[in-house]
């Protein structure tokens, strides 16, 4: 039998501001006569002291804080999956490793495949349990990804206008092990589908380019292909019936009902009110995050999961089918069982209660972060942070347990916790 | 056998299934060189009306391979390619 392998903690985290994504479609005059089919509410957005870095550490220090010395010291990897890093060669676990002060012989790496990065951390992770290289060793897996596209010049709110609603900004932490209390995965149970594809792209460090058409068929075809290919492999498995939830990656809801009602009809013929109940069934409980977060790329599929684990309500062992999509393209459908504990320990995360605790942001604040004077940009050598950019987003009266960027002197980053 | 259909037809496969996604342009002239982004028909309602149309012309290639054609005409003439080739 194969030994248990999954999810042991996880976290979510939605950063210190967020924006109300109709306000921005009106503030833009953007024609969205069907706007509640997006299932789109609120997107945070990076503040110019927030990072890939303290992302990743804000949501994997609670998890870190929950251990004992002797759990903490069984950390063995930590895997950064991001489309968001901040250095070509130096990876941002590294800086995990150090904020979080991690033991000393750890393997740290980064994985980058667009929004896929965080599937293929976690299942190099898992891996890496099953291996039984390392008995009873731990794997820290944290996506982590921010969107500042707007940066690039005035015309790039004009080119992703219909991505801007979208693109959000998020982490999310997960530790990694042979005691699974949040997700116990079905190894050995998943499915991929890949292909060469230009559907969206990020040709410079803070530039962003793509084609919705493409990567939504590009997206469909994959849903498609890697399901199959899971199919394929597990005997007996069937879309409809082994999956009491599922949880896909979320550019936002609309895409996601888009492809669900793409696979009920290409599986099953389903009629359109059977295919709608379905949805709000199985996926519903899915978007309670994504849809205040944005698309955290990366991450996406395990904020996903994190709405589904803290809403479904679940009483009694259930199966989770996830599918994660990357452009590019790489895609993977896989599996694993939650139960009512997975669903306590989750919900003592509070992670519904800090995304309330986020600084609504107003237009005009907004506007000012994208025009990026105070962004610290890639490749930038050194820069002092201006914490005081939006007053109101500050933590006046913070515990010492947020970490935030506060200077970069010759490249290297400088963080403090507030 | 049926006789297989040809570019026309296909055209009039797609703007049926457009007005059948999108009941606001029921009544609305749609023509050959209408682009369905032009008719405010959205990203998702595109990929329906075409998975849709792949469905009725008894199609079976991956979407992307429909990725390109600037209106109706040019898809409608797509799809009639893949299906002679």
């Amino acid at each position: 039998m194969i030994r248990p392998v999954g999810i042991e903690a996880m976290n979510v985290l939605g950063g210190m501001a967020f924006l109300d994504v109709r306000e921005l479609c009106d503030h833009r005059g953007l024609d969205m006569p069907r706007f509640e089919n997006l299932l789109m509410q609120e997107k945070s957005v990076a503040l110019p002291y927030e990072d890939p870095v303290t992302f990743a550490v804000n949501a994997a220090k609670p998890l870190i804080d929950a251990m004992t010395p002797a759990e903490r010291a069984r950390i063995e990897m930590v895997i950064t999956c991001t489309e968001s890093g901040i250095d070509f060669g130096k990876s941002l676990s590294t800086y995990l490793h150090r904020y979080l002060e991690l033991p000393a012989n750890c393997r740290l790496f980064e994985i980058k495949q667009a929004c896929y990065s965080g599937a293929a951390g976690l299942q190099m992770a898992a891996n890496f349990v099953l291996s039984g290289t390392s008995p009873g060793g731990k794997a820290l897996v944290v996506t982590t990804d921010i969107s500042r596209f707007a940066l690039a010049d005035a015309n790039a709110v004009q080119e992703w206008a219909y991505s801007e609603p979208s693109s959000g900004a998020g982490a999310v932490a997960m530790v990694v092990s042979d005691t699974p209390h949040i997700l116990a995965l079905d190894a050995g149970a998943y499915g991929n589908h890949s292909f060469e594809v230009m559907d969206t792209c990020r040709p410079g460090p803070d530039t962003e380019a793509g084609d919705a058409d493409l990567s939504l068929m590009a997206y469909l075809d994959c849903a498609a292909g890697a399901v199959g290919d899971y199919l394929r492999r597990v005997e007996g498995a069937d879309f409809r019936e082994s999956f009491s939830q599922l949880c896909f990656h979320t550019p936002f809801g609309g895409m996601v009902k888009g492809a669900h009602r793409h696979l009920m009809r290409k599986l099953y013929k389903a009629k359109p009110d059977e295919i709608a109940a379905d949805f709000e069934e199985r996926l519903g409980p899915s978007l309670s995050y994504g849809k205040r977060v944005g698309n955290t790329a990366g991450g996406s599929v395990f904020v996903a999961l994190a709405g589904t684990i803290d809403t479904a309500g679940i009483t009694e062992p259930v199966r989770i089918g996830l599918f994660s999509y990357g452009s590019g393209c790489c895609s993977e459908f896989l599996s694993g069982v939650a139960g009512p504990e997975s669903a306590a320990r989750l919900g003592a995360m509070g992670i519904s209660e800090a995304l309330h605790k986020r600084y609504r942001l107003s237009i005009a604040d907004y506007e000012r972060l994208l025009a990026g004077d105070a962004v610290v940009r890639f490749g930038t050598k050194d820069a002092e942070l201006d914490h005081q950019i939006v007053p109101g987003a500050w933590p006046a009266d913070g515990a010492g347990t947020r970490l935030v960027l506060d200077k970069v002197v010759g490249y290297h980053r400088h963080y403090i916790w507030v | 056998m049926a006789h297989p259909l040809d570019s026309d037809q296909i055209v009039d496969i797609i703007i049926g299934e457009i007005r059948e996604t999108v009941p606001e342009l029921a009544d609305r002239p749609i023509g050959r060189a209408d682009s369905m982004a032009d008719l405010g028909v959205d990203s998702i309602e595109r990929s329906e009306i075409i998975l849709a149309t792949l469905e009725a012309v008894g199609l079976k290639i991956p979407m992307v391979q429909l990725h390109g054609p600037r209106n109706i005409g040019e898809l409608a003439d797509l799809i009639d390619a893949k299906k002679s080739g």
